[in-house]
C-alpha cells in the first residue's frame, strides 16, 4: 500500500511544473509572429503565466508594459498547470500541415508509453534504492532527454583563401534547443515501418534521458569534430 | 619580319599604354584634408571570444572520452563566458547605435566618435 502511494505521489509530480528550468522558459516564451502580422512593432508579447506576472510585479516593470498594447496569446498559451513550454515546442515540431491535435495525441501516447515502461521497471526493481533512481514522470524524462542532447558547440563554414574551413564556436541557447529537438525527431523517424511513432519516440527519449543512444552519440560526434577542428577556431570572426 | 619589342613601345607611343614621362605631374583627385567622419571598419573585433574556455573544455572532453557529465565545471565556464560576451556585445551595439556618449569612456565606437566630431567639428 505504501509503495502504491509513493507511485501516485511520484506520478502527481507531473502536474507541477516547478522543475522547469527558468532559462529555457525565457527562451521559449518570446514568441514572435511571422511576416504579415497585423500587430505593430510596439505590441508586447503576452505574459500569460502567473509566475511571470508575479516576477513582473516584483521588479516593478509592470507599469512600463501596461502602457503598451499586448498581442493576444495563442490558444495553447494558458496559465493552466498542465502548460509546459518545452512540450508545446516539441508538439509544434512534430506537427505537420497544422494538425496540432494529432501531434498532441502522438506525444501523449509517447508519454503513456514512457510511463508504462518506467512503472514496469519500477516494479521489476528489487531494492528500494534502485526504485528511487527510476524516474516515473514522462515530462521530466523529456526535459532530461532534451537537456542531454543539446550540443554545446557548432561548426560554421568560413571561407579563407579559397578553402572552406569548418570552424568550431559557441552556439546560442535557442539554436541548441532547436537542434536537440530536431535530432530527437530525426532519430525517431529512422524506424521500421511497423513500429509506430509514439513507441519509437518513447524509446529515444528514454535513451537520451539516460545519456545514451543515437542522439547523445550524434551530439558527441559533433563535439569530436569540433575538437578535431579546434586549430581553426581562431578563424572565427565576431 | 618580326619587330623588336623595344621598337614597339617607348614614350613616343600614342595610346594610353605608353610609359609615363618623368616627372609625373601631380593631380589632386581628392581634397588634401582628413574627412570629418570616421568609418566603422576598425570597430570589428578580430579576436574570437572564449577561446581559452573552449580549449579547457576540449582538454577535459578528451580526458573523459567526450562524456559531458564529467566536465560540468568547464562546460559551465564556457557557457557563462559566451553569455557574458553576448550581453556585452548587445549593450555595446545598442549604445553604439544610439551614439550615446558615456562620460569618461576611453574606447569609443565609430558612431560615438562621429557624434563627437559633429558636435565639435574640427577646423
Amino acid at each position: 500500500m505504501a509503495n502504491k502511494m509513493k507511485i501516485i505521489k511520484k506520478s502527481m509530480a507531473w502536474y507541477y511544473p516547478n522543475y522547469l528550468l527558468p532559462k529555457i522558459r525565457g527562451v521559449i516564451q518570446c514568441r514572435d509572429y511571422a511576416r504579415n502580422t497585423t500587430f505593430q512593432s510596439y505590441y508586447q508579447n503576452p505574459v500569460f503565466r502567473k509566475e511571470d506576472q508575479a516576477k513582473l510585479i516584483e521588479s516593478s516593470e509592470l507599469s512600463k508594459i501596461a502602457a503598451f498594447p499586448v498581442k493576444p496569446p495563442a490558444a495553447c498559451e494558458t496559465s493552466s498547470v498542465y502548460h509546459d513550454p518545452i512540450v508545446n515546442k516539441v508538439i509544434n515540431h512534430i506537427m505537420e500541415m497544422g494538425k496540432k491535435s494529432l501531434a498532441r495525441s502522438l506525444i501523449e501516447k509517447a508519454f503513456e508509453n514512457i510511463k508504462r515502461t518506467q512503472i514496469e521497471r519500477y516494479h521489476l526493481a528489487s531494492t528500494q534504492q534502485e526504485k528511487d533512481k527510476i524516474e516515473l514522470d514522462p515530462k521530466k524524462i523529456l526535459h532530461q532527454a532534451i537537456e542531454n542532447s543539446k550540443p554545446l558547440l557548432q561548426l560554421t563554414p568560413i571561407k579563407r583563401g579559397g578553402i572552406t574551413y569548418q570552424v568550431p564556436g559557441p552556439i546560442t541557447e535557442n539554436r541548441s534547443l532547436f537542434l536537440a529537438i530536431k535530432w530527437l525527431l530525426e532519430a525517431t523517424y529512422e524506424k521500421e515501418r511497423t513500429v509506430h511513432f509514439p513507441e519509437q519516440f518513447a524509446w529515444e527519449l528514454l535513451d537520451a534521458a539516460s545519456n545514451s543512444g543515437k542522439v547523445v552519440k550524434r551530439k558527441q560526434d559533433l563535439h569530436r569534430l569540433c575538437e578535431a577542428n579546434r586549430a581553426y577556431a581562431h578563424y572565427r570572426w565576431q | 619580319m618580326r619587330i623588336h619589342p623595344s621598337l614597339l613601345g617607348g614614350a613616343t607611343q600614342k595610346n594610353a599604354r605608353r610609359p609615363q614621362k618623368e616627372p609625373v605631374p601631380f593631380q589632386m583627385l581628392l581634397p588634401l584634408q582628413l574627412k570629418k567622419t570616421v568609418s566603422g571598419k576598425g570597430d570589428k573585433l578580430k579576436e574570437a571570444a572564449c577561446m581559452q574556455e573552449m580549449a579547457l573544455m576540449f582538454a577535459c572532453f578528451k580526458k573523459s572520452d567526450f562524456n559531458q557529465q564529467e566536465c560540468l565545471k568547464e562546460v559551465a565556464a564556457f557557457q557563462g563566458c559566451y553569455n557574458e560576451y553576448n550581453k556585452r556585445m548587445t549593450t555595446q551595439r545598442e549604445q553604439g547605435k544610439k551614439g550615446i556618449l558615456v562620460p569618461g569612456e576611453k574606447k569609443l565606437t565609430h558612431r560615438q566618435l562621429n557624434q563627437l566630431m559633429r558636435s565639435f567639428p574640427p577646423k
